[in-house]
């Protein structure tokens, strides 16, 4: 249908066209003058998390805020959802928005290698956090390296069973770098204790269910176990359930893990003597400094190995140096070091 | 239903059953197959594993049972309607999550259980509806609705959960009478309603109708609808109760705990001789695809193999399993 109008309506209606537009482009030409003004005064930093998948990524994300803030760094926030495949367009979202500096959490070891080398051929300053990926052209590495604190902690454990008898190993999940490198360690070390017999117990693939059912099986078939060795707080803390459940007078000692508040509590209640393992969600503040120092120009550490630090070093008994009863289970070791009280408690973590 | 209808659906079925009860003899030694497997199984066990007889081991593989057989005997019930469910794991997650919530902030175990029930009924509803009155196939339906419960638990959470399984909650999976737990008991309880009620009720007729022919149900005035969101319902339940049991076995705030229960509560029914297409398969059929996973998962972890030998192992036998099977259901066919 064709609508006819007056002349006078029609210019009233192409002026007002007009307006809007011109008003439209202005905001538009503000808005973008504005923030490449931004831009260019506050450094940003795409955070590229592991995301909303557990305590230990919630605590880290909460920590590189924090640390971002602080050091007055503008920080966008792209979440990888706990899934390799679901993490790579946001990395790649990440850097079309070309960043001062990325500090990636990576999930994929081979997926990411691609668009972190991209990056850094465009210029942008590459942190990698907590793992790696299978490429050296990056800027920084900060991770903890289980291959080395697993060898300290395995020669605790083969020390507390005499160098002999049968010792349970929970393992992670098959084919993660971070599985791999805590294998290498414990290997290593049992490769020099021949009396020690490592009896697989299974993967438990981080999950504390599946840890608590393999060893409730290892435990029920009557063999006795002088030592257990887990791939991960989940498998560790499964273990010690096992044990608590099954009624075991004796649990034997235990070392592996990531050193949580839920694992402390477990081994110190239930008289356990255990080592663990640090991988601590704290470091997000190593990695977010770094990356500011990257983008300021100062010269940065190819890789920056956590394990080494003081505070994030290995836990040996007495335990109860370490155990926080006013926090919930989930609290990783030296998060409560970095995160306030109240900051903690907007992330349940409190009791 | 009316009474017309229900003459109706009687005249209709009365062929369909004569003919069911003339291959009653072949299907019944089809479904005879795993429950003979398991029974040859166990003899082989006896000089293979020794120590799977262990009153201990027994013990722990009954409370697993109760947990797997719970999920199973709800997929089951899904399947049977020409379904599936994929949101089981979710439900188990959620169900943890609200009983340690709940048990943070002071509530009543019997709320919180309450709670668990129904957020599994709700979620098997709106699963149902999703499927009967939308059309949306039921595999994506229920993977939305998984993305939605485990979405809905990392909001609410902030990806960190807090809160512990109250104490008074744990006996349910630990304790029991001898070395039978009374999750194992709850478990078969329920079974034995369901065999019942699939066996003896109207209502079980209905569910191997519609998963049958659904065309062929909705001429006899069989509301497709109501039977389909039903079984989903019953499905979301069983979920909830089996998060619940497993919560009190566990004994820790793990929200990963229902992961791998949707594909294993799906291969253990069909192991136990259940149609993925639906109208075809029993209870102890189902519950005996149960026994046999974790029969075979429990042997493979006494025998100490290295973790990728274990699972190579569990895959190869659960392959013969489901191919043998197989080809006894086409010649009992034929």
């Amino acid at each position: 249908m064709i609508r006819d109008f007056k002349p006078s309506v029609r210019r009233l209606r192409t002026l007002v066209l007009v307006g809007a537009v011109v008003c439209t482009a202005t905001v538009m030409l503000v808005v973008v003058g504005t923030s490449s003004g931004a831009r260019a005064k506050t450094p940003t930093i795409a955070f590229i998390s592991q995301g909303t998948s557990n305590s230990w990524a919630a605590q880290l994300d909460a920590v590189a805020r924090k640390t971002a803030k602080a050091a007055g760094v503008k920080l966008v926030y792209f979440n990888g959802q706990g899934d390799a495949t679901k993490q790579l367009p946001e990395i790649q979202t990440a850097i079309a928005q070309r960043p001062d500096a990325i500090v990636l959490v990576p999930l994929g070891q081979a997926a990411d290698t691609g668009p972190v080398e991209r990056a850094m051929s465009m210029g942008i300053k590459v942190i990698l956090c907590d793992s790696t990926v299978k490429t050296n052209n990056y800027t920084s590495l900060v991770n903890p390296n289980p291959a080395t604190a697993a060898v300290p902690l395995a020669k605790w454990l083969a020390n507390k069973m005499h160098h002999k008898g049968n010792l349970l190993y929970i393992g992670g999940l098959p084919g993660n770098a971070t599985t791999i490198l805590y294998d290498q360690g414990f290997n290593q070390v049992m490769k020099q204790n021949p009396n020690i017999h490592v009896v697989n117990g299974g993967n438990a693939n981080y999950s504390i269910s599946t840890a608590k059912q393999l060893t409730a099986t290892a435990i029920a078939s009557g063999k006795t176990f002088g030592g257990t060795w887990g791939v991960g707080g989940e498998a560790v803390t499964g273990i010690m359930q096992a044990y608590v459940d099954a009624k075991v007078a004796n649990i034997p000692p235990n070392a592996g893990a990531a050193a949580t508040n839920g694992s402390l509590r477990l081994a110190i209640q239930s008289h356990i003597e255990a080592a663990m393992l640090q991988f601590p969600p704290a470091d997000a503040k190593v990695c977010i400094e770094t990356a500011v120092k990257a983008i300021k120009g100062q010269t940065v550490p190819k890789n920056i190995n956590i394990s080494a630090l003081p505070q994030y070093g290995n836990l040996y008994p007495p335990l109860n140096r370490y155990y926080k009863p006013q926090y919930s289970d989930d609290l990783y070791v030296g998060t409560d070091k970095v995160l306030t009280h109240a900051e903690l408690a907007a992330i349940h973590l409190t009791k | 239903m009316s009474g017309a209808a229900d003459n109706l659906l009687r005249r209709t079925a009365a062929p369909l059953r004569r003919r069911a009860e003339l291959a009653a003899g072949r299907r019944g030694a089809l479904y005879a197959l795993p429950v003979a497997a398991a029974l040859i199984a166990a003899v082989l066990l006896v000089i293979l594993e020794p120590n799977f007889y262990r009153p201990a081991n027994l013990h722990v593989v009954m409370q697993q049972f109760a947990v797997l057989g719970l999920v199973t005997l709800g997929q089951f019930l899904v399947l049977l309607v020409g379904g599936i469910d994929l949101s089981v794991g979710a439900v188990m997650n959620a169900s943890l999550i609200t009983i340690a919530l709940m048990n943070q902030h002071h509530g009543h175990l019997v709320a919180s259980l309450a709670a668990c029930v129904g957020l599994g009924a709700l979620v098997g509803l709106a699963n149902g509806l999703l499927v009967s009155l939308r059309d949306v196939p039921p595999f994506a339906a229920t993977l939305g609705m998984t993305a939605v419960v485990q979405g809905a638990i990392l909001v609410y959470t902030k990806g960190i959960p807090a809160g512990n399984i109250p104490s008074s909650l744990r006996p349910v999976a630990l304790s029991g009478v001898g070395i039978v737990p009374y999750s194992l008991i709850i478990c078969l309880g329920i079974a034995v309603v369901l065999i019942f009620v699939l066996r003896r009720g109207t209502f079980g007729r209905k569910i191997y109708a519609v998963g049958r022919s659904p065309e062929v149900a909705r001429r006899v005035a069989i509301s497709t609808t109501y039977v389909r969101v039903v079984a989903y319902v019953m499905c979301g339940i069983l979920a909830a109760l089996a998060g619940i049991i497993l919560s009190a076995y566990v004994g820790y705030v793990d929200p990963q705990i229902g992961g791998n229960y949707n594909l294993e509560s799906i291969a253990a029914a069909i192991l136990g001789g259940v149609a993925f297409t639906g109208g075809e398969g029993g209870a102890i059929g189902a519950l005996t695809g149960v026994l046999f996973l974790l029969v075979l998962l429990n042997v493979v972890t006494l025998s100490s193999l290295s973790p990728f030998a274990q699972l190579i192992v569990q895959g190869v036998v659960m392959l013969i399993a489901v191919s043998g099977f197989q080809v006894i259901k086409n010649r009992s066919t034929i």
